[in-house]
């Protein structure tokens, strides 16, 4: 275990980074703003930049930190509920069935305001549909699961393949965007981070719970864990945070599953410090990766998805390989 | 303090018939021994009286309450299981790994306190796993996983409890060690155990009573005493049995053929 003080300079420094890289995002763009220019804005919304710094780019970067926190948080507990380190938040479908409502959204030529709702809608569905097949006549059990979820979003991908070739073409990158992840139209609904809020503040309660049953069903259930009843709730979290990242941001690929791996190498997998350092590493990394995306090719913007794998990749394979060496 | 026993339980899986109409009454002080072959039941009966698997029939009592009515998270205050194996996924340190067994004496938003903490610490001390807190568990060999989940048990308190071949992985003098703690936690504490135990010796030594699995659901119980026997043993694993008499009681072997 973390010793406390060490804890708690971590989430001091993770706090401070994610609200840096907020202001930093803030700064930078097609405009870069010097230190007169940006200061200016940030305390007078009013001011030249004031209106581009408060009305684009600080609300893209905080729904990018937030699909970040959202989506490290639904890794984290997707890889306990399933007990399966390779887990990520797309695993059962949530965002196979989001995708699929929102390119069908495009297809039929939907007004892109109406497209986080369509998305929430088929997101919905998914949940519904594995919710009700993955329990059978029998107990409800993480191997059933992932094979029920894994296979309903084989269906969704099917189906997705399909809108992508029977679709018109001038609506063929956007359907690409979604699909790789993108924040380009992102806005930051108050209901998302309503949503982040509350789904963290109950797993974070249930951390040593989720700790008990990372080392399985059986052995959460000889420890007084009625283990029918946390894995169904553990689901639905992790599904209601995927479906509202999904939503604003569609795809974004890796976030999920790096994050949770990347914390569990530096703080242990103690939840009670995993979740909230996964949740503010999850939102940092993203409001750099859409930093990048937004600049490294400036004025053309690319989707944060394909940034992230970029960055997240080699990230990764550093750190494992760091760890080995320690061990 | 509990009382544990179970009422003409009949257990089965798939076409296997465990025990049928099985009368046991677990009484405080006593250590049973569960003996009997290969592919039994014996887990499974294991399973059964932990409440994990429902009987077929019969029920399982706790202070005289079928435990299928029982939450979880008292069953665990009262009954405790060594599992015969433990796998594990998720990297953690021994330490967390011997707290989770406070987990059922916590409620939702509490952290282990230092009394928590000076049980983990002594459970450690006592299964030899001094200076181990730090370490990851998947770097511990099998003897050390097994002290480090009967640590956990320890840890967790129970009343009752249940041990799937407890001596599993270990060297002979923490076979004994083992097997001693258990008895003397339900000698002087007035706490039981039930332990299914592929060594006879092992049984005759430390076992108050054991119950003997045949097959087809016929069963017998009694006091070790009573029951070990070269008939009743040979009759059990089908092989030739020879007892000896050793310092400290009869001990068996298997004959030759």
């Amino acid at each position: 275990m973390m010793p406390t003080a060490h804890r708690r300079l971590l989430f001091l420094f993770l706090v401070m980074l994610s609200v840096a890289s907020i202001a930093g995002a803030a700064a930078t763009g097609s405009v870069t703003l010097n230190w007169n220019q940006w200061t200016t804005a940030l305390t007078n919304p009013g001011s030249e930049y004031g209106e581009l710094v408060w009305r684009l780019r600080i609300p893209r970067a905080t729904a990018a930190w937030a699909v970040g926190a959202l989506l490290s948080l639904s890794g984290c507990l997707m890889q306990v509920l399933l007990r399966n380190p390779l887990a990520d938040p797309y695993i059962l479908g949530v965002s196979g069935g989001a995708s699929f409502a929102a390119l069908l959204g495009m297809t039929l030529g939907v007004a892109s305001a109406y497209l986080p709702a369509l998305a929430w809608t088929g997101a919905l569905v998914s949940i519904l549909i594995v919710f009700s097949l993955a329990r059978g006549d029998g107990p409800w059990s993480g191997t059933r699961l992932l094979l029920t979820g894994v296979v309903t979003a084989s269906g969704w991908a099917a189906l997705i393949s399909l809108l992508l070739t029977l679709g018109p073409d001038s609506s063929l990158r956007g359907m690409l965007f979604w699909l790789i992840g993108d924040l380009s139209y992102a806005s930051l609904p108050s209901w998302a981070l309503a949503t982040l809020a509350l789904i963290f503040v109950i797993c974070f309660g249930m951390a040593r719970s989720l700790n008990v049953l990372a080392m399985g069903e059986t052995t959460a259930r000889l420890l007084g864990e009625p283990t029918q009843k946390l894995l169904w709730i553990v689901y639905l979290m992790a599904s209601v945070l995927t479906a509202t990242a999904v939503s604003i941001a569609g795809n974004i690929g890796f976030v999920g599953l790096i994050v949770p791996h990347l914390m569990r190498l530096i703080v242990g997998s103690d939840h009670r410090v995993l979740l909230p350092a996964a949740g503010l590493f999850g939102g940092l990394f993203l409001v750099l990766s859409d930093t990048l995306a937004r600049t490294v090719l400036a004025p053309r913007q690319l989707p944060v998805g394909v940034v992230t794998a970029l960055l997240g990749v080699p990230l990764f394979l550093l750190l494992l390989n760091k760890a080995k060496v320690r061990q | 303090m509990s009382s544990f026993s179970c009422e003409n339980l009949e257990v089965r899986i798939a076409d296997i018939t465990v025990v049928r109409d099985l009368d046991l009454d677990l009484a405080r002080g006593e250590f049973w021994g569960l003996l009997g072959p290969n592919g039994i039941g014996k887990t499974t009966l294991l399973k059964c009286l932990a409440g994990l698997t429902p009987p077929t029939a019969g029920r399982v009592l706790l202070e005289s309450r079928d435990i299928a009515e029982l939450p979880r998270k008292m069953l665990a205050r009262h009954i405790g299981m060594l599992q015969q194996h433990t796998v594990y996924v998720f990297d953690s340190s021994v330490m967390q790994t011997a707290l989770t067994g406070r987990h059922p004496h916590l409620s939702y938003w509490d952290r282990e306190g230092p009394g928590d903490l000076r049980k983990a610490d002594e459970a450690l001390h006592t299964v030899d796993l001094d200076g181990f807190a730090d370490r990851s568990v998947t770097e511990l060999s099998g003897g050390e996983a097994r002290r480090l989940a009967f640590a956990a048990l320890l840890v967790q308190e129970p009343e009752i409890m249940l041990l799937d071949e407890p001596t599993n992985h270990l060297d002979l003098r923490h076979q004994v060690q083992i097997m001693g703690m258990i008895r003397d936690r339900t000698k002087h504490d007035g706490n039981s155990a039930f332990a299914a135990l592929h060594d006879i010796n092992l049984a005759a030594r430390y076992c108050s009573h054991v119950l003997m699995l045949f097959g087809n659901g016929d069963w017998r119980a009694g006091r070790c005493e009573d029951m070990l026997s070269e008939s009743s043993l040979e009759k059990l694993y089908r092989c030739p049995v020879e007892m000896i008499q050793g310092r400290d009681g009869a001990r068996f072997y298997p004959a030759g053929d």
